[in-house]
């Protein structure tokens, strides 16, 4: 039996590893996008930022990935699954990781701007120079989460019959019947393809944070 | 209001030191005209005029809240007047000339004024991401546009003044508070101002370590090329090292003059009041 199924569920994790590192390099990219436009100066940029978080933050990953799957169609806009999946878990994920953003930049202490202002850098090099590589670090931690909350959240896109870990899980429990063996498997397929990510996030904040404490 | 305190100043130059006619003569590096702050309802500048001449040094006492610190925070474009205006090597820092109006200056114009100014914080504010000689040298390097080997050199020459040259690769979480200030201290002077701020450079440090950084700053006005505007609570210090010296109290100026005729000549009861506080000490 097993060597008949293990072939499955390594297909099926691929999707999920895809899945989790599109959608991380997209929402890590949202994330600041939307977390720098809440902090910006302009109210529209503010305005817009905040909206798309709230929406997001607002809303079911489940129903987000639904709609963008069965509901924009009907505006003409038709989305190959793993785009759709992918769409969902990072508008999803950014919007949580804007908050990240937006917390550890505010968090640097005004010192460290003011100090920046008075060696005349520009606003631009304040943000780049002194403010940023502070608030990374702080962020590693959250940013672990997040990606392991996504990881998971994969699980999610299932349900719009992309063949990732879970649904594979399911199509063959329905065709063999072992539940036991099967979901048990599953959930070590998850743990381990998780341990990188916690360990690699460590070890950036480790690099990071040299000679700080 | 303030401008006869203006006068006395005068006065009291051309009376007692005959070489302080030539700032009279000079223009300012520093202009403040008219300069009032508030916060709301609470106005903790009220009608500031001063002069700073080139290279004159010029310490601010007075009572915690007077405004000493905000009077050099809005020439360090950290706060902005609420009205006045204030030149900076005859330039005017907060506005600037657009089709003959004065306007409020933009980022570019604040840049282009600010760096003539550098200031040094009470709680040091070093990058604590970055080594000693990073903090040192990354504003020559990206502000200034220098060379990576001339920043780093600049920068090394200047920790070496301050004492500090075997500390180069050590990180701001690694030395003591006195360290911390005398890299600071560098960082500022690295980029070569006009001006310089040092706002309460050593209250934040423990009593022993007061003496290094008074050390230092001794030495560079001693220098003399620079402006300084010092905030301090140390008497001796303001002593020893003003040309001349502000008594702030509750948003104004309230007496002005050569440091032996404030010490030992106060004239306002204020002053005479805050300096026996001292003395008692």
């Amino acid at each position: 039996m097993w060597f008949d199924i293990l072939p499955s569920f390594w297909e099926g994790t691929k999707i999920t590893i895809q899945l989790t590192l599109f959608s991380a390099v997209i929402a890590f990219f949202l994330a600041f996008l939307a977390g720098f436009g809440r902090l910006s100066k302009i109210k529209a940029v503010r305005f817009l930022a905040a909206t798309y978080v709230e929406i997001f933050r607002g809303t079911s990953l489940f129903v987000q990935l639904f709609w963008i799957y069965f509901a924009l169609p009907l505006f003409g806009i038709m989305l190959p699954k793993m785009l759709a999946g992918v769409l969902a878990l990072s508008l999803n994920a950014g919007a949580y990781g804007s908050e990240i953003v937006r917390s550890t930049i505010i968090s640097v202490p005004k010192g460290q701007t003011e100090a920046a202002i008075a060696l005349n850098m520009t606003p631009w090099q304040r943000t780049w120079l002194v403010i940023l590589p502070q608030a990374l670090v702080m962020m590693l931690p959250a940013f672990g989460n997040l990606i392991i909350e996504m990881l998971k959240g994969t699980a999610l896109v299932s349900l719009v019959t992309l063949a990732d870990l879970t649904f594979v899980a399911t199509v063959l429990n329905s065709s063999i019947m072992r539940p036991t063996e099967i979901f048990s498997v599953l959930l070590v397929i998850y743990f381990v393809i998780s341990l990188p990510f916690t360990k690699g996030i460590r070890w950036i904040e480790h690099r990071l944070s040299a000679g700080r404490y | 209001m303030s401008v006869p305190l203006k006068v006395i100043y005068n006065e009291e130059s051309t009376k007692s030191i005959g070489n302080d006619l030539r700032k009279v003569a000079v223009q300012p590096i520093v202009n403040y005209s008219n300069i009032s702050k508030s916060y709301g309802d609470l106005q903790v500048l009220r009608n500031i005029d001063l002069d700073i001449a080139p290279g004159e040094k010029v310490a601010l006492i007075g009572p915690s809240g007077s405004g000493k610190t905000t009077l050099a925070r809005l020439l360090m474009t950290l706060e902005e007047p609420t009205s006045g205006t204030i030149e900076v090597d005859g330039e005017m820092l907060w506005h600037q000339k657009t089709n003959g109006k004065l306007v409020k200056a933009n980022e570019k114009h604040l840049h282009k004024v600010r760096g003539n100014i550098g200031m040094v914080f009470q709680h040091f504010n070093l990058f604590p991401h970055m080594t000693i000689l990073r903090n040192v040298m990354e504003a020559p390097r990206n502000v200034l546009g220098l060379s990576k080997e001339e920043a780093v050199e600049r920068a090394v020459t200047m920790l070496k003044q301050v004492g500090l040259a075997n500390k180069i690769d050590a990180y701001p979480a690694q030395l003591s508070g006195g360290q911390k200030q005398r890299v600071a201290i560098a960082r500022a002077l690295v980029m070569r101002p006009k001006v310089m701020i040092f706002d309460e450079p050593t209250s934040a440090l423990d009593p022993e370590l007061v003496g290094e950084v008074l050390e230092v700053i001794k030495a560079i006005a001693a220098e003399g090329e620079m402006a300084m505007l010092l905030i301090t609570h140390e008497m001796d210090f303001a002593r020893d090292v003003a040309d001349r010296i502000l008594f702030f109290d509750q948003g104004r100026i309230i007496e002005q003059g050569p440091p032996k005729r404030i010490f030992n000549n106060p004239e306002s009861e204020r002053l005479q009041t805050f300096l026996s506080r001292f003395n008692r000490h």
